[in-house]
């Protein structure tokens, strides 16, 4: 199972901070959803420590570095936060080549519209976040164009009142339409820190007590897991299309 | 009064939690049971979380980690783990929370899952990114200050 984290700069823990808990949490792998704490998978940088160059000094290291040091599967990723779809669109495109993962943050009737409808795109991350709607035809897209919608367990675990309540009641709403149209997900706990990271078992509790199946939290965990492993086989070498692999001949197969 | 009958006491399952929080924060026993009953008066409500009780019957927290034994009523584990997960703050600063493991006696609990040696603490200046910042460095765990806050890092981010 994977979870998706926020990573310093954008959250107030490293991404050696957050595969450290994670492992310890169970989980074999994190998708690092901040551009600027990673470098991309089969880049030509080393890892260790290095300057940003823009004076914004980070500490940014290479996701194989991390996985040997822990043992836990490091996934660079991207989250594009645009105001609109023209915006994101550029982003998508600029992105898309070097992560493997690319996720947008929705939260906008637009956005939500433009994401789903790129199948370029793997995840459409807290759609309902900011008063931003989901319906039946933008499930179907999703399912059409295999755009994993996000269940964001984040204001559930952390908010609480009335902002809670509004959360929830967004949460079983995007639950019963995306169950119904079939459409692919991911689960996150959305972590912005090693003190927000839950593990597996937890977050099944938690989704059971607000409305979820157990096997569709832990199958929303392994989402992430496949994602990432599919986007990989597509970059690799050899990889043309679907079911379509560059390879040697067979001698009189 | 005249103690029950063995088949009308309670039933007890114990959680051995694990909590986490900012090396200079602390967190006090009665600040992290308040914030246990109010997780899961919010999450399960009044009736639920009289259910689960989750009373805390050991605590202990330095240097930024810490246990606990938490008493769960048997049958209602996963509300009570539920609950659990959705403790973020105790006292307004953010702890990090996991149940290590469910036992059904407390002895078994501490045998099991509790009291492994924490490496302790020291403070000094390490490098990260391309300054020097003050930290407190716990075995692996690294938590420094920056300009923006706190931050959580590794000795694998500070060589």
């Amino acid at each position: 199972m994977y979870e998706a984290v926020h990573a310093y700069p954008d959250g107030a823990a490293t991404v050696a901070r957050h595969a450290a808990t994670a492992a310890r949490h169970g989980y074999d792998g994190v998708v690092v959803r901040t551009r600027d704490a990673l470098d991309a998978a089969g880049s030509d940088h080393d890892g260790g420590v290095e300057d940003g160059g823009d004076g914004h000094e980070n500490p940014v290291s290479a996701p194989a570095a991390i996985r040997e040091e822990y043992g836990i599967d490091v996934v660079d990723a991207v989250e594009i936060d645009a105001d609109d779809p023209t915006s994101a669109s550029g982003a998508v495109g600029n992105y898309r080549s070097d992560r493997t993962a690319l996720c947008v943050v929705g939260g906008d009737d637009a956005l939500n519209r433009f994401a789903v409808e790129q199948a370029r795109i793997d995840a459409l991350v807290r759609p309902m976040s900011d008063g931003g709607d989901f319906n039946h035809v933008l499930a179907k897209a999703a399912r059409d164009n295999g755009v994993h919608v996000e269940f964001d367990f984040g204001p559930a675990l952390r908010a609480t009142g009335g902002k809670r309540v509004r959360a929830l009641a967004d949460l079983r709403k995007l639950r019963e339409i995306v169950s119904d149209c079939d459409a692919p997900y991911v689960v996150s706990a959305n972590a912005r820190s090693h003190h927000q990271l839950r593990a597996p078992c937890e977050l099944v509790a938690v989704g059971e007590a607000v409305g979820f199946d157990a096997e569709t939290v832990r199958e929303g965990l392994r989402a992430w897991g496949d994602l990432a492993e599919r986007n990989r086989e597509r970059r690799s070498e050899g990889f043309i299309q679907p079911g379509v692999r560059r390879g040697r001949y067979e001698e009189d197969g | 009064m005249k103690h029950l009958p063995k088949h009308l006491r309670p039933r007890w399952r114990y959680l051995a939690v694990g909590v986490e929080s900012w090396s200079d924060d602390e967190v006090g026993r009665r600040a992290f049971q308040r914030a246990l009953w109010y997780s899961a008066g919010n999450l399960l409500g009044d009736a639920g979380s009289a259910d689960a009780d989750l009373t805390l019957l050991s605590f202990s927290h330095a240097d930024g980690t810490g246990e606990a034994v938490v008493r769960v009523r048997h049958g209602h584990v996963d509300d009570a783990r539920a609950a659990v997960a959705c403790v973020s703050e105790v006292d307004g600063e953010p702890v990090g929370i996991r149940v290590r493991g469910i036992s059904g006696t407390v002895r078994a609990c501490e045998e099991r899952y509790m009291g492994r040696a924490t490496a302790s603490s020291t403070q000094r200046d390490v490098a990260f990114g391309s300054a020097e910042r003050a930290a407190v460095v716990r075995g692996d765990a690294c938590d420094l200050r920056v300009e923006s806050g706190r931050v959580g890092a590794t000795t694998f981010d500070i060589e």
